[in-house]
């Protein structure tokens, strides 16, 4: 029974990465939206089978609100963003598409490295996970950094909150719902402001390129 | 006595059902697009017809060119036996393993790639430099997912790994089955020329890459290294399907298990024939150099299939 | 005396003999002696290999004379390999050389070049003998300046000198390192016996940096990558033969030197050991075949597979050296028996190569791909030597490439027996990157045998080509055999060489595992292949096709016509894909990597500059990270140089103060320590 819980946790872990990767592969920020909105239904779906197999009803909770906030809600108002941008597409990234995603490999393994101890004393049956996890936090730190487009390291923070929580579930089985609330929170106001963000970048220099923010020293 | 029987019939099963399987995702492709198609039956025709033809060879071209379709079958048709269609274990199984199914493979690449720059023509030479790069390209992926796949049955011979599978039917649903069953897969679009990597219904001289190669071709040379085109097709699928996917497979050479085998193994060669007719209409053809990034992306996907089986075991 | 005996002394006589022929002779008779000696010898230098192995017996004199005190020669199983491969790629290129230099006569001194050639062969067979420090050295000085003196043969073309001087530069690097790692191993006393220095292991931080320097000084020979440099410099332009046997042989003395000290001497050691070997392989294969593909002058391309292949033979030792680290004493027998199989393969496939390549510079006078093409036509029996050389390099099955390079891959595979996950984890790395050196490799060579053979001749130079010698063919016939029988015979090659590891320390007992039935199984049962079946399989479908095609009634007429061309009626060579259009994709792919400089100039009208009235475009690929590393060397160098020019006179009395001042600092050193 428990080794279904590990497959089924492990297999939950390798495809929100893989949503992450997606991230490096593909170029239009419509397909970035998409990918994070399936990367979080898949979250909500492991946090739910911890549920299950830890009969903790909070959870349910917090699985429900990870999928209407991240999975419906953020999506929406992403996709409502990118309609004043026009076609934004992520066109010439600091790091090419082919060398972004072996760093990324390479991030994982590193992750994978760094992991081992951590892995070794838990006995959690979802530790398997936690490696990935921590790659899928190390990939969206590396899309923050190599990306242009505001709207793309907008995403790259939200898959970042989203590798933090996955951590954390994986880990210690969540948090108590009062920080997690608090988290959602915070998510939803960081958001805003983000958004907030992004029009004035946009109304300033008439793109989403963060390089253009150079400019403002002058 | 009847499991040599068994190995040749295989054979002839893959040899003989290579076509039908393309006319099958022409015709699915054509209906998908709203178009009536060809009945599956064409590709049988198109080799009849060409069977036929008298061929027509450049002035410029050496016995390579002649030699080459030959070559390109006969190392088609040897991965053919060494492949599990129908039954493990088998005989042949000792004869080569997953890595000498791969350099055969590179094998017929080589004679195909040598002879499209025998006649001297810019196209051929276009498109063996292509083809070429993809093959070296996909190299890391595939050899990365054989090592993923032989850490699971501790062997990289195919009726082991397929044996594995059976025993422990579950192992399909770690990730690092799966994530090697996507890496293979890109591959195996690559490797045999279908979209998004090479168009294989295409003749624009921007686009080509398998088709380049083989445009100077003619009659029963060109019949041969169509058959053997498709064969491939077959054979990898077959082998995605046998790998991954095991169920079904005979294990003994009772009849009926036979014929339960060939029942499944048609089965899942329709669905994938399916999967990739509907990824055929739904994706464009890659730019050349996009290729590559597809490719990387496979080899990481092999990479982390690999992690995930070391931490599995 | 013993049948080895009888053996060394032979050979030495016939080199001996050879080298006297070919400076006494006139040049038709001496350069046919001199090879009818070097061939000779050669063989008898195979066969010295073959007996050792067989009988397991070793060999071993201890001279006396008064000049030659304390010399000492041992044959044991570690030697074998390397006499056998000495006398095949030797015994080939001395029978080609006889033909091929031919054509220097009245041009280059042929007296020296048939003398030096006799010569090198006997110092090859006589180093991997040496059985201690002195021996070891002299004859691997004498090696190299012998080398050198036969890169300079074409001594009037000043790139030949440059590359010479490269050569000998970085030969004295690794010379300086390997003498004093000798100095440490040896706790100073170089007429120690090997087997005494077997018995005494030094202490671990001295251990540490014998490994350094003995893997820099070894790698320095060997060409291992960074100190690869000279290599695809001086080895296009040796003669041909002489490129063979540099390529085949006198680089593998770096591979023997390495396995001689780390294997056998200090029987392994750390894990890291075997990990920088890898790591260094690693990058030696990928960057090897990566400027081989942008590579247009034939014979460099094949001097960088050289560096790709000296990767893959340390990829081999250095995956052995981590396991027996680990104690997995039978993966580490397997990756050292097949690095020692991949070492003989590739001095024969290589050595086939390099040939190949001669006599199409024999024929067309150029080494430049570009002005090649149709040759195919032409030499016809050169096409079909080289061909086979091609498809064993791009490790085809099943010829001998592919066996070992197979072994190597199944080596690789036991990766996963490593307990430390860390390090396991770098093995699926290192499998990619050498598959994808394979991949690359095959790209090459389509290339290579493509552009020069195929198609129609882009030169007025290779439309006039005619085919080598009989000579010439011989030799090229050698190896192209050889290259066939070793790839056909795995399952008898590799317990054979796995003899060779009987004197090793802590593997001995390791050599029973590899089974004699027809297909190879590995130690670790982690996969089986049979590359006889294999070929009896390709050759029966070869002769089935045709047999089915007549079955089933097809069409067997055959038209000649023009090549298709989109209507156009006439085709000139220049409408054909050349090489550096071949490899364009590839040199796209890795742009990050090549680096290349691109140089547009576009010359407009004085009118008006909507039209056009030339354009320059100019790219080029110069290894970056040569220069990032040997800059600032040279750099270094250069200051220095300067800054000690002051003691430079030019006059002799004070030259001889200089003497007399460090004779007398010496001695008063000498008197002050007790």
């Amino acid at each position: 029974m428990s080794s279904l819980f590990s497959q089924l946790a492990v297999l939950g872990s390798s495809l929100t990465l893989i949503f992450a990767l997606m991230l490096l592969w593909h170029r239009s920020v419509d397909a970035y939206t998409t990918a994070f909105a399936w990367q979080s239904v898949v979250l909500a779906g492991i946090v739910a089978v911890v549920a299950y197999f830890e009969r903790d009803p909070e959870l349910y909770f917090v699985a429900a609100m990870l999928l209407l906030l991240k999975g419906w809600l953020i999506p929406r108002l992403l996709r409502r963003m990118e309609g004043p941008f026009g076609a934004e597409q992520e066109l010439q990234p600091y790091v090419n598409t082919a060398t972004s995603l072996l760093i990324s490999g390479l991030l994982v393994l590193f992750a994978y490295a760094v992991c081992r101890p951590l892995v070794a004393l838990s006995h959690l049956p979802t530790r398997a996970g936690m490696p990935l996890a921590l790659g899928l936090i190390f990939v969206s730190l590396f899309v923050i950094a190599s990306r242009k487009k505001a709207l793309t390291q907008v995403i790259g923070f939200l898959m970042l909150e989203n590798g933090i929580a996955l951590l954390a579930v994986l880990g210690t089985y969540g948090i108590p719902l009062v920080v997690e609330i608090g988290v959602f929170l915070d998510l939803l106001l960081g958001f805003m402001v983000m958004q907030l963000f992004v029009y004035r970048i946009h109304e300033t220099f008439e793109s989403l390129d963060v390089e253009q923010l150079g400019r403002l020293k002058h | 006595m009847s499991a040599w029987f068994v190995e040749i019939f295989q054979v002839v099963f893959v040899v003989a059902l290579a076509p039908g399987l393309v006319g099958l995702i022409r015709w699915i492709k054509a209906r998908l697009q709203s178009r009536l198609g060809a009945p599956p039956g064409q590709p049988y025709r198109e080799l009849g017809k060409l069977f036929h033809k008298e061929a027509v060879v450049s002035k410029n071209a050496s016995w390579i060119f002649r030699f080459a379709p030959y070559a390109v079958s006969a190392s088609t048709l040897a991965i053919a036996f060494l492949v599990p269609v129908l039954v493990v274990p088998r005989r042949l199984d000792m004869v080569g393993d997953l890595f000498v199914v791969v350099y055969l493979l590179l094998l017929g690449t080589f004679w195909l790639a040598l002879a499209g720059l025998d006649p001297g023509s810019a196209f051929g030479g276009m498109g063996s430099s292509r083809e070429v790069t993809v093959a070296a390209l996909a190299e890391p992926t595939t050899a990365t997912a054989i090592f993923s796949l032989a850490l699971g049955a501790g062997s990289t011979n195919l009726g082991a790994i397929v044996a594995a599978a059976l025993n422990d039917p579950w192992t399909v649903l770690t990730p690092g089955h799966l994530l090697a069953f996507a890496a293979l897969f890109i591959v195996a679009i690559a490797e045999t020329g279908r979209l998004p990597v090479d168009n294989p219904s295409t003749h624009l001289e921007l686009t080509m890459i398998h088709e380049a190669m083989i445009l100077e071709y003619s009659g029963r040379y060109l019949a041969l290294l169509e058959w053997a085109a498709w064969l491939k097709l077959f054979v990898f699928l077959s082998l995605l399907a046998n790998l991954f996917f095991p169920w079904g497979i005979a294990t003994t050479l009772t009849p009926g298990a036979l014929s339960w085998a060939i029942v499944t193994l048609l089965v899942k060669l329709a669905l994938l024939a399916v999967v990739i007719a509907v990824m055929e209409t739904r994706v464009a053809k890659l730019r050349l150099f996009r290729v590559p990034e597809l490719l990387t992306a496979s080899f990481v996907l092999a990479l982390l299939a690999i992690t995930s089986s070391f931490l599995l075991r | 005396m013993t049948l080895m005996g009888t053996l060394v002394t032979g050979a030495i006589v016939c080199y001996l003999a050879g080298a006297l022929a070919a400076l006494l002779g006139n040049d038709r008779w001496g350069r046919i002696l001199g090879a009818w000696g070097a061939a000779s010898g050669a063989a008898i230098s195979l066969s010295l290999g073959m007996v050792a192995l067989a009988s397991g017996s070793v060999f071993s004199a201890v001279f006396d004379f008064p000049s030659l005190t304390g010399f000492a020669l041992r044959i044991d199983g570690l030697s074998a390999p390397f006499l056998i491969l000495t006398g095949l790629v030797g015994a080939a290129s001395s029978v080609y050389g006889a033909g091929y230099s031919a054509a220097y006569t009245g041009v280059y001194s042929l007296r020296k070049l048939g003398a030096l050639f006799n010569l090198l062969l006997l110092t090859l067979t006589l180093q991997v003998m040496a059985d201690n420090a002195l021996t070891f050295l002299l004859l691997w000085e004498a090696m190299s300046l012998v080398a050198y003196l036969l890169v300079l043969t074409e001594h009037r073309e000043p790139a030949t000198v440059r590359a010479a001087n490269w050569y000998l530069a970085i030969t004295h690097v690794g010379f300086a390192a390997l003498l004093a790692m000798f100095f440490l191993l040896s706790a100073g006393d170089l007429s120690t016996a090997f087997d005494t220095l077997r018995a005494n292991a030094p202490v671990p931080t001295q251990r540490n940096a014998i490994f350094i320097l003995a893997l820099l000084g070894f790698s320095a020979k060997a060409g291992l990558i960074p100190l690869h440099v000279w290599l695809p410099m001086a080895h296009p332009v040796a003669p041909s033969h002489v490129s063979a046997l540099l390529s085949g042989v006198v680089i593998k003395m770096g591979v023997y030197g390495f396995c001689r000290i780390v294997l056998d001497l200090m029987s392994g050691g750390p894990a890291w050991w075997g990990g920088l070997a890898l790591a260094l392989g690693v990058a030696s294969a990928l960057f090897g075949v990566l400027y081989a593909l942008m590579e247009h002058d034939l014979k460099r391309l094949l001097a960088y597979h050289s560096v790709e292949n000296i990767g893959i033979i340390f990829i081999g030792i250095g995956a052995g050296l981590m396991f027996q680290s680990y104690g997995l004493m039978s993966l580490a027998a397997l990756g050292f028996v097949a690095a020692l199989y991949h070492t003989i393969n590739h001095a024969c496939f290589k050595g086939l190569l390099f040939l190949g390549a001669g006599s199409v510079l024999h024929a067309t006078h150029t080494r430049n791909m570009e002005e090649m093409g149709g040759l195919i036509k032409k030499m016809p029996r050169t096409a079909l030597m080289f061909l086979i050389g091609a498809a064993s390099i791009s490790a085809l099955p099943p010829l001998n490439g592919f066996a070992s390079e197979w072994l190597i891959f199944q080596t690789l595979l036991g990766g996963s027996h490593i307990p430390e996950p860390a390090v396991a984890l770098m093995i699926p790395i290192a499998v990619a990157l050498l598959a994808l050196s394979g991949g690359l490799a095959m790209a090459c060579f389509v290339k290579a045998f493509g552009i020069t053979f195929l198609a129609i001749a882009r030169s007025p130079a290779a439309e006039k080509a005619h085919e080598a010698p009989l000579s010439m063919q011989a030799g090229m016939g050698i190896l192209g055999l050889a290259c066939i029988g070793l790839g056909l015979t795995p399952f008898f090659v590799v317990p054979v060489l796995g003899r060779a590891l009987a004197g090793l320390d802590r593997l001995a007992w390791e050599t029973t595992v590899f089974s004699l039935t027809l297909p190879l199984n590995t130690p670790a049962t982690f996969g089986s292949m049979s590359s006889p079946l294999l070929a009896a399989g390709l050759l029966i479908l070869l002769g089935l096709i045709p047999l089915a095609l007549w079955v089933i009634g097809a069409n067997r007429r055959t038209r000649v016509g023009d090549t298709w061309g989109c209507g156009r009626i006439a085709q000139t060579p220049r409408m054909q894909y050349t090489a550096t259009a071949f490899a364009e994709p590839l040199r796209r792919v890795f742009a990050e990597l090549y680096r290349p400089t691109k140089d547009l100039s576009i010359d407009f009208h004085p009118e008006s500059k909507y039209f056009v009235q030339s354009i320059e475009y100019q790219s080029e690929i110069h290894p970056w990270f040569e220069k990032l590393l040997y800059q600032p060397l040279i750099g270094i160098f250069h200051r220095i140089a300067d800054r000690v020019r002051w003691i430079q006179a030019g006059w002799l009395g004070l030259y001889l103060t200089y003497m007399l001042v460090g004779l007398i600092a010496l001695l008063v050193l000498a008197w002050w320590t007790p």
